[in-house]
């Protein structure tokens, strides 16, 4: 009975997700799984027909046997009256079984619609019931049950209906999280906007989507009541001898435990692998398998080294002046399809590069490879990353380490986020100042507070001693920045640093970043979906599709004189048209989506979207110089140059619009 | 925050006021009566009548609720129905025994739950999978099972450990101490696993949050990251469920003081269940949900203490 | 601003009731002291958009652009103020009195990952307001299929699952079903904004084609002025809860009156790079104050803290809505505001 009223690290943190909907449950498909629902179904069966297969009646005696082990008259032995063991625990499971279930239902049929209705009536309702719940868990269950038992006698069942009641609290806790997380799914609006009324809404839309962490609270409950169960029989509060109860044959077992220990064995076992078994299909249902555990242990494998792509090689021409230069950078998910490849560019100091392109195109793997921050199970495949001079690919974590935060730096994408909650703004920032730039406490802080106002944060002793929940989105970046100048880096590297923000205080960012370079010489790569934003602030542009660059050049050359058809299109599809010229009727827009890794076709990994694609577009060819230093990956981009034709509004109207290819990886 | 304590400190009366309810109202919900219970079952029942009557049983509901109310902020929690002891003196004994076993296992399952799932999280691999393994048969085990498993091994195979009884603290600090080692080891096991599973999926969580990026962006050590940063992320479901361990432990023990006659609440409330002594039962209840409630409102504290939100709030 | 009756708005005689009415509407969040204590998300917003109509609402964070959307559609319950649909009072209806008597007001919202369940097949999705309006089974799947036709997929998409189609493809289905029951009034709720720039374009073409189509009038919801530029014919600029400027949809983002809505604009970058240079270097001079560097008093104007133009009567009182070059412009000194 030590085990807690549900499992609280369960269904909390899990996002309910979709239910499983094939023939044959995920459940069932895991070995565990299997075999759990197996025993449980076994038991049940075993238990219930026990009456009509079992050898010895439950109160027969063989003298002549008396704490027999095991035997082919007696399979588990008997106990000290000489009575079958395995007739007598096969007896005694029914009632632990199915009062068990009494115990789940009476839970959930309070616990569940409370939950429910908490979350669809709001702060106010949520607010009361959850306090008288709160209440409820504090008290003392086991010993309740014992006032209960006390007063009404031992009726197991409607025992264990009361213990339904009061665990009704805790299912309520659980649901309750889990539905208001379901509530605040967009298609439970949608569905009430279109009128479906209470009841359906929560049946039909709501319910299925909890359906995975009940199943596995069910169960866990299940396991709980099976051993309340039999802890009460063990109390003496069971089934009256000589009718079987399993608490009550291990509390037998107990005193014979000197000479017979054999007697506790077959009982304990059966009872634990039951309860084992009701915890293992509540594992098999989350999906968490015993060693699913990700290897936390950060695994840096020697990249493969690969020839360099034909022609790729030349085309950044080795920039004596260039600070980083990256060259044919491949990265693929292990054992599997590749995310970017032959990528090359090339960075001077003090000059800001956009890595641009749409959500899927491999720019964040491409920014986040510079610093060896690739997400487990990705890694670079080949190429070469020479960040003054030395190679940063094959570095050891440790080496790497060396390099972050004090030479290369990252800006990421959702300040809010990015901030560790727990920690002051202080302790933040003051951390890595002592480690980078070895002073002491009070001199860290003052530093703080100087790069706090160097990032325009007017009132840095406030903001120091803030957490990060008390920041607003703008300030949170602002503060991230300050924490990604503590080393003094040469390289920023911004993951799209303000798409998380509001437009005007995107502006206030930017503003803040250029200032930054032009004060300190600094050079950026940011990564950014938004013309705009490269147009603002960046000196160069790589221009990525598909895990390829397809353009690169200076931001002025590739954005005002496009000639990739790519690029092109990206243009056009732009709404924010110059000042003064009125607003297209059509917008241009590229038919289908972008192609997910491992399905991109040879040649031209645009051809498929192509206005301007032909048969030569379908094998592969090198990029060719242009734009003064930058290249177009485009084996038509001259031909189309000369005959001036550029990228069209597409005539596509809602009723023709393009053909679907549903995709395997559509969330990117 | 001083909101939130006052806010935690009107649950926790509430708590107690329902415990007393709660009970109150089971004991007067049945249609035995004290009298029965004191005079046994060969009382007739006109002498059941007399018996109830000089109780106080006939007296109006509100007022007998209102008269225990006023005795118990005494301390006064009536004598009992039958052997006529005071409750208080009596629980007042055997409180300090289960508080020492729970206190004891929550801290031990802490400990080396803690450990274990950090372990989990932090090596991966095998490691992970025997640990992630172990924990969910071990929180699956019942517990009075494994506490004669634990006899069996360490006081009859090896004769480590004193088999069952309990020695008072003032007779014998070590016999104390030994007396209560396998008790709380059986109720450990459990606990422990219960734990380890918090904490390794909580770890595990906190290393996938954004902010540890941000960290290893910034060339943090490791261990920092690990054992600072995300370790204090784990450890508020780790407190959660530590606080909940508490309360199921301090009722689960009523099992491992039966079978290691310890005399403690549980096993007061065992022979109290067992007789229908009903002040006793509703003694037993609300000093139970008195300790509970303690040391639920230092969790509290300690929460507070560790999240900057709930500071704030 | 209740006696205005929008008259950025050309209304003919004998003209039908607008498509969606707005009047003065407030929504406080929570109750109790601390409520009353805060602005509302809402603050006395009014508008009226014509059958056939699309009125982009624009604004940042906080502006309380979506809550105007839910009070709308009844997700959220106004304090006061009122809405009506096609003449028809609808503020103190259920949803699902609305979706008897007034099945005239649909919604797609802004993720497509998270409004489609992901449980349901495509054809169930659809089917579902059908089936509440009384369209039986096989006329219902009809409806659906061809339903899916209209926004350009496949009928025979109605046997898969969310899980099978990209984002864009997702959002052509939350149109699908807002329209399948042929409502009047559709509110975008940041239809793209989750959406890639390629797929932006094809989606917002989408809905220009269904609303000429269809007559179908828009309360559209954006953050991004240029794609509400597109879409609309009319702009509500809000700010912190209050409209700031209102009137046509060129004229606002090419002539703003209001400080707010010239911030708004001068922020938004542009993907030509010396246009850009010349906009921040405008932007920068115009001296536009920190976003969030204090709160605005409750009097006066919301955007006084950020305004280089603001004055001390600024601050003691809140400007009414008032028309200046065919916009509506709620700002005491919008004549000095400079023309881009």
């Amino acid at each position: 009975m030590s085990v807690l009223p549900l499992d609280a690290a369960d269904g909390v943190t899990e996002d309910p997700g979709p239910p499983a909907r094939r023939r044959v449950p995920e459940v069932l498909r895991r070995p565990g799984g299997l075999l759990a629902a197996g025993w449980l179904l076994f038991m049940v069966v075993a238990s219930l027909t026990a009456p009509w297969w079992r050898p010895y009646g439950v109160a027969e005696q063989d003298l002549a046997n008396r704490l027999a082990l095991p035997s082919a008259e007696h399979w588990l032995g008997t106990d000290p009256l000489g009575r079958d063991l395995l007739s007598r625990i096969f007896t005694a499971g029914t009632e632990p079984l199915l009062s068990s279930a009494v115990t789940v239902l009476v839970a959930f049929g309070i616990g569940l619609p409370l939950a429910l209705i908490a979350a669809e009536r709001g702060p106010r309702v949520e607010r009361v019931i959850s306090r008288v719940t709160e209440v409820f868990l504090a008290l003392p269950s086991t010993i309740l049950l014992l006032a209960v038992i006390g007063v009404i006698g031992v009726r197991i069942f409607i025992i264990m209906a009361v213990l339904g009641v009061l665990i009704s609290a805790a299912v309520y806790r659980v649901m309750l999280g889990v539905a208001q997380s379901v509530r605040t799914r967009l298609f439970v609006d949608a569905a009430r906007v279109n009128g479906l009324g209470s009841l359906r809404v929560n049946v039909v839309h709501v319910l299925p989507s909890m359906a995975t962490v009940i199943a596995v609270q069910a169960a866990q409950l299940y396991g709980i009541g099976l051993l309340i169960v039999a802890g009460l029989a063990f109390l003496g509060f069971g089934p009256a001898e000589p009718d079987p109860s399993w608490g009550f044959m291990i509390q037998d077992a107990s005193s014979y435990v000197f000479n017979a220990p054999w007697l506790m064995v077959p009982t304990g076992l059966v009872l634990a692998l039951t309860v084992i078994a009701a915890n293992e299909l509540a594992d098999a249902i989350a999906g968490k398998a015993a060693g699913e555990a990700a290897p936390a242990r950060r695994r840096r494998r020697s990249p493969a080294r690969t020839a360099p792509l034909d022609g790729a090689a030349e085309l950044a021409p080795a920039d004596p002046a260039a600070v980083l230069e990256v060259r044919d950078l491949t990265i693929s998910v292990d054992d599997g399809a590749d995310l970017v490849t032959g990528v090359s560019f090339a960075l001077r100091p003090g000059r800001v590069l956009g890595l641009v392109g749409e959500s899927g195109c491999g720019k964040t793997m491409t920014a986040r490879s510079l610093l060896g921050l690739l997400p487990d199970g990705v890694s670079v495949r080949g190429g070469a990353i020479h960040w003054r001079g030395q190679d940063l690919v094959g570095r050891t974590e440790k080496e790497l380490s060396a390099v972050r935060g004090r030479e290369i730096a990252l800006i990421s994408q959702e300040p809010m986020v990015a901030l560790d909650p727990m920690f002051s703004v202080a302790y933040q920032l003051t951390q890595p100042i002592r480690r980078f730039r070895g002073v002491g406490r009070g001199e860290a802080r003052r530093i703080a507070a100087e790069l706090l106002r160097n990032v325009g944060i007017v009132d840095a002793e406030r903001v120091l001693g803030s957490y990060p929940h008390q920041l607003s989105g703008g300030m949170a970046q602002r503060v991230c920045i300050a924490l990604a100048l503590t080393g003094e880096p040469d390289l920023l590297i911004a993951d799209e640093p303000t798409t998380a923000l509001d437009v005007t205080v995107q502006a206030e960012i930017l503003t803040l970043l250029r200032a930054l370079v032009q004060d300190t010489g600094l050079s950026v790569v940011v990564v950014s979906h938004d013309l705009g934003v490269v147009a603002d602030i960046c000196d160069d542009v790589a221009v990525m599709y598909a895990g390829a660059v397809v353009e690169s050049g200076t931001t002025a050359a590739v954005l005002d004189a496009p000639e990739h058809p790519y690029t092109q299109a990206l243009l056009a599809a732009n709404p924010h048209v110059p000042d003064g010229v009125a607003v297209p009727v059509r917008l241009a827009s590229i038919p289908g989506t972008v192609p997910p890794p491992g399905s991109w076709p040879a040649g031209c990994r645009f051809a498929t979207r192509c206005q301007f694609a032909q048969d030569q577009c379908r094998s592969p060819f090198p990029a060719r110089p242009a734009h003064a230093t930058g290249s177009v990956l485009c084996v038509r981009a001259d031909e189309l140059a000369d005959a001036h034709v550029s990228w069209d509004a597409d005539h596509v109207g809602a009723a023709q619009a393009p053909a679907t290819t549903p995709t395997a990886g559509a969330s990117r | 925050m001083l909101a939130f304590l006052a806010r935690r400190m009107a649950m926790a009366i509430g708590t107690v006021l329902a415990a007393v309810v709660i009970s109150f109202l089971l004991v007067h919900a049945t249609d035995t009566s004290p009298g029965a219970v004191r005079l046994g079952t060969n009382a007739t029942p006109e002498r059941i009548v007399a018996e109830n009557e000089a109780l106080g049983w006939n007296r109006p509901l509100p007022t007998q609720f209102f008269d225990y109310l006023g005795d118990l902020v005494r301390g006064d929690l009536g004598t009992s129905l039958i052997d006529g002891r005071s409750i208080a003196a009596d629980l007042a004994d055997r409180v300090p025994v289960t508080a020492s076993i729970a206190l004891f296992a929550t801290l031990l399952s802490g400990v080396l739950g803690v450990v274990l799932g950090v372990t989990a999280a932090v090596r991966g691999g095998r490691l992970a999978r025997l640990i992630t393994t172990g924990s969910g048969v071990a929180l699956s085990l019942p517990v009075f099972w494994v506490g004669i498993l634990l006899v069996y091994v360490l006081a009859l195979q090896l004769g480590w450990l004193p088999a069952t009884g309990y020695v008072p603290f003032t007779v014998d600090p070590v016999g104390w101490f030994t007396s209560l080692l396998i008790p709380v080891l059986a109720l450990t096991i459990g606990g422990a696993a219960i734990v380890a599973r918090t904490a390794n999926a909580g770890l595990r969580q906190a290393l996938a949050q954004e902010h540890v990026r941000t960290l290893r962006a910034m060339g943090t050590p490791e261990w920092r990251i690990r054992y600072v940063h995300a370790l204090r992320f784990a450890s508020l479901p780790v407190v959660s469920v530590l606080g909940i361990q508490f309360i199921a432990l301090f009722g689960g023990s009523v099992i491992i003081e039966n079978l290691f006659a310890l005399p403690g609440l549980g096993q007061a409330g065992q022979a109290a269940a067992a007789s229908s002594d009903f002040p006793a039962l509703v003694g037993v209840v609300v000093v139970a949900t008195v300790v509970v409630v303690l040391i639920n409102l230092l969790l509290d504290l300690f929460v507070a203490a560790l999240d900057p939100k709930v500071r704030a709030s | 601003m209740t006696a205005l009756a929008d008259p950025t708005r050309e209304v003919h005689p004998g003209e039908q009731a607008p498509a969606l009415r707005v009047r003065d509407l407030v929504v406080r969040y929570g109750s109790g002291r601390r409520a009353r204590s805060t602005p509302p998300a809402v603050d006395g917003v009014s508008f009226d958009i014509a059958p056939g109509e699309t009125l982009g609402l624009v604004g940042e964070s906080g502006s309380g652009k979506s809550t105007i959307g839910k009070a709308v559609l009844g997700l959220q319950r106004p304090t006061a103020g009122t809405v009506e649909v096609a003449g028809q009072d609808v503020t103190a209806m259920s949803l699902k009195q609305r979706s008897r008597q007034v099945a005239d007001l649909r919604v797609v919202f802004q993720d497509p990952y998270s409004s489609l369940n992901p449980a349901r097949t495509i054809g169930q999705t659809l089917v579902e307001p059908l089936r509440l309006m009384g369209v039986t089974g096989a006329e219902a799947l009809a409806r659906a299929r061809s339903g899916l036709e209209s926004v350009g997929l496949p009928a025979e998409a109605v046997d898969r699952r969310p899980a099978q189609f990209s984002g864009g493809q997702r959002q052509r289905i939350a149109i699908a079903r807002a329209l399948v029951c042929d409502p009047k009034v559709v509110v975008l709720d940041e239809p793209v904004s989750a959406l890639d720039l390629s797929t932006q374009a094809q989606v917002l073409n989408l809905l220009a084609d269904l609303r000429d189509q269809r007559g179908l009038s828009f309360l559209f919801i954006a953050h991004d002025l240029g794609v509400v530029r597109f879409l609309s014919q009319r702009t509500v600029v809000l700010y912190r809860g209050q409209v700031m400027e209102t009137g046509p949809a060129e004229q606002v983002a090419q002539q703003p009156r209001h400080p707010y809505t010239l911030a708004l604009t001068a922020a938004a970058p542009v993907p030509r790079p010396a246009e850009q240079a010349a906009r921040r270097a405008a932007r920068e001079a115009a001296g536009f104050g920190t976003a969030g560097a204090a709160s605005p008093s409750v009097t006066g104007c919301p955007f006084v803290p950020r305004c280089p133009f603001s004055t001390d009567v600024c601050v003691e009182q809140r400007p009414p809505l008032r028309l200046l070059d065919g916009s509506l412009t709620a700002c005491h000194h919008a004549e000095r505001v400079p023309r881009p």
